[in-house]
């Protein structure tokens, strides 16, 4: 009996080690647009690749986008890249899923009507054969590493990796993805590595804030497709622009006075010592001509206030109404 | 095992050093030094990749362009009286390059020991040094605290380990908070976007391996500054570790480019 009871507190003892770190990441959280906000409210403008580390294949391909591209049916889920959140303007929510024995079986992160919600296995399953389905979510599996979930996500569909500009992301790509929560503030870094469009891994680092009282909003998790511009359907048309005809490549450089190659994302651009070439060639615009102030806007607050000059883009009035709307 | 080999298991076990995953949150280790306890290596030459916010990091964007920064009303002024000419003027064209401002900048850092409690960070963007203190340099020094000394472009900077692990069947993992403050009046973006000398600076800094071996420093840091902000400012900035140091190139602060 004796014997019994110590085989009993020993197992317990045993099992009762931490076996590593975890931290509660359940909840929801608030975005903070304080890094590429452009990107991540109004979209990018057409032919704004900077910071981006592209191919030759990958900028030809960005260049053929034309924004009504994402109207045709085929494509409108292509925006649904597992770690494009990064790139949204929405909250996060995140919770586990438990076995029976109330461990965590995965993180699972909502999705949204772009981005399909992303299960973070943390059961210690295999990816799949490299010849498995590609779901739009991508298939990750995660541990933890201190404090930091680490995560790696594989089997992703060829998809638009930023917002609204076109930029591809191969159904090759691999992401590897750190996840910190530090009380309320959560990091996540991702880091995409991709033999196709990329020329050397795309590094994006973000922050949200735990908010108890938030709300991503609807949860759903289906791309809806549906015809946005009738004229299209059932003509076969693919809007595109060929090769060297795309109006907007030069946006960048006409409006902001930066380099054709930094516009175009060449890799070397992201880089300190580019400023040597920037210092002879570059000239600021005489103003700020379009969102400028976005933050303001968006927090229903004063923008250009009397004698400012802050300049909102001159966002239609209905649009304005609707970011400031006290129920935002 | 019979029930003596059993008795003896459980007394090994309970004499075992409680696994630092068990650790309240923020536990520091009370022994040894700063860089004995070090739970990650932050030593390097660091370059920050800028893949973000290309536009206002790496080119000085037009006055009045404040997007994205949550200034108050009266940054919202500041930013529009910006003027390089007068900080020129004023010698203060170092302006954008305090810590706030600095780490976000196009910037190559390294990170060295100082001694065994101080942390060295030196940009060539700027020529900047910033000195992170552990909290046995300051008792050395004679007690000397922010409150007392002169305020500067990086300011006074309290260092600490952030510890997880290290314990029985546990990695050590940890990453390092710093608080900065007794900044003076600087600058977060090139053109003028104001921080005041009442601003305070919170960074986390973590290191992140991937598999190949290349190691990627994330810096998630806050901005809280009564009098030009009404909302933290909250970003993370990623640097990648450098073998190749043959790009550092120090340039003197500009107020202009």
């Amino acid at each position: 009996m004796r014997c019994q009871v110590l085989t009993v507190v020993t197992s317990v003892l045993l099992y009762a080690a931490p076996a590593s770190a975890q931290v509660e990441l359940g909840g929801t959280y608030a975005i903070r647009m304080h890094e590429d906000y452009i990107e991540r409210g109004p979209g990018s403008f057409l032919g704004d690749f900077t910071g981006m580390p592209l191919s030759d294949e990958g900028r030809a391909k960005a260049l053929r986008y034309s924004s009504s591209l994402p109207s045709t049916i085929e494509r409108q889920c292509l925006a649904q890249s597992p770690w494009v959140g990064l790139y949204r303007p929405l909250a996060l929510r995140i919770w586990s899923e438990h076995d029976e024995s109330g461990r965590v079986v995965a993180w699972v992160m909502g999705g949204d009507y772009l981005r399909d919600t992303v299960r973070i296995w943390m059961d210690g399953r295999p990816h799949p054969s490299p010849n498995a389905w590609h779901p739009s979510s991508g298939f990750t599996t995660g541990h933890w590493e201190g404090d930091t979930l680490v995560a790696r996500t594989t089997h992703v569909k060829t998809a638009w990796i930023r917002r609204g500009v076109g930029i591809p992301g191969s159904d090759q790509s691999t992401f590897t993805v750190f996840m910190t929560r530090r009380e309320n503030l959560l990091t996540i870094t991702t880091i995409q590595e991709d033999p196709v469009y990329l020329t050397e891994p795309h590094v994006v680092s973000r922050v949200w804030e735990f908010d108890p009282r938030g709300s991503q909003g609807p949860m759903r998790d289906t791309c809806n497709v549906g015809v946005e511009i009738p004229p299209l359907e059932d003509t076969g048309e693919v809007p595109h622009h060929l090769p060297g005809q795309n109006p907007e490549a030069d946006y960048m450089v006409r409006t902001y006075n930066i380099p054709r190659e930094a516009a175009m994302g060449f890799a070397h651009t992201l880089y300190p010592e580019y400023r040597k070439t920037l210092r002879s060639t570059y000239k600021p615009p005489a103003s700020c001509g379009r969102y400028c102030c976005g933050w303001i806007e968006r927090q229903g607050l004063p923008g250009a206030a009397p004698g400012l000059t802050c300049n909102d883009g001159n966002l239609p009035a209905a649009l304005r109404k609707a970011l400031t709307s006290p129920e935002r | 095992m019979d029930c003596r080999s059993l008795a003896i298991a459980i007394a090994v076990i309970s004499l075992l050093p409680v696994s630092a995953g068990a650790q309240p949150r923020g536990a520091r280790a009370s022994t040894g030094s700063a860089r004995a306890e070090a739970p990650i290596d932050l030593t390097g030459q660091w370059v920050a990749i800028i893949s973000e916010d290309w536009r206002w990091r790496m080119i000085t964007p037009p006055k009045g362009d404040i997007v994205s920064i949550p200034l108050s009303l009266r940054g919202q002024q500041a930013a529009e009286a910006w003027d390089p000419a007068k900080d020129e003027a004023a010698g203060e064209q170092c302006k954008a390059y305090g810590a706030p401002g600095l780490m976000r900048g196009p910037i190559r850092m390294r990170i060295s020991w100082q001694d065994d409690a101080t942390l060295k960070v030196e940009t060539d963007y700027g020529i900047q040094t910033r000195i992170l203190r552990f909290p046995s340099t300051a008792l050395r020094a004679g007690g000397t605290t922010a409150a007392s000394a002169a305020r500067s472009w990086q300011g006074h900077t309290s260092a600490e380990w952030v510890v997880r692990g290290g314990g029985r069947d546990s990695q050590r993992h940890g990453s390092l908070k710093t608080v900065t403050t007794n900044l003076r009046q600087g600058y977060l973006r090139k053109n003028g976007v104001p921080y005041s000398e009442r601003a305070v600076f919170t960074e986390h800094w973590d290191v992140h391996v991937l598999p190949s071996g290349d190691k990627y420093l994330v810096n998630t840091n806050v901005v809280e500054d009564p009098v030009y902000l009404q909302a933290p400012f909250q970003t993370a900035i990623h640097y990648k570790l450098e073998r190749d140091t043959s790009k550092w190139d120090p340039t003197p602060c500009d107020a202009r480019f």
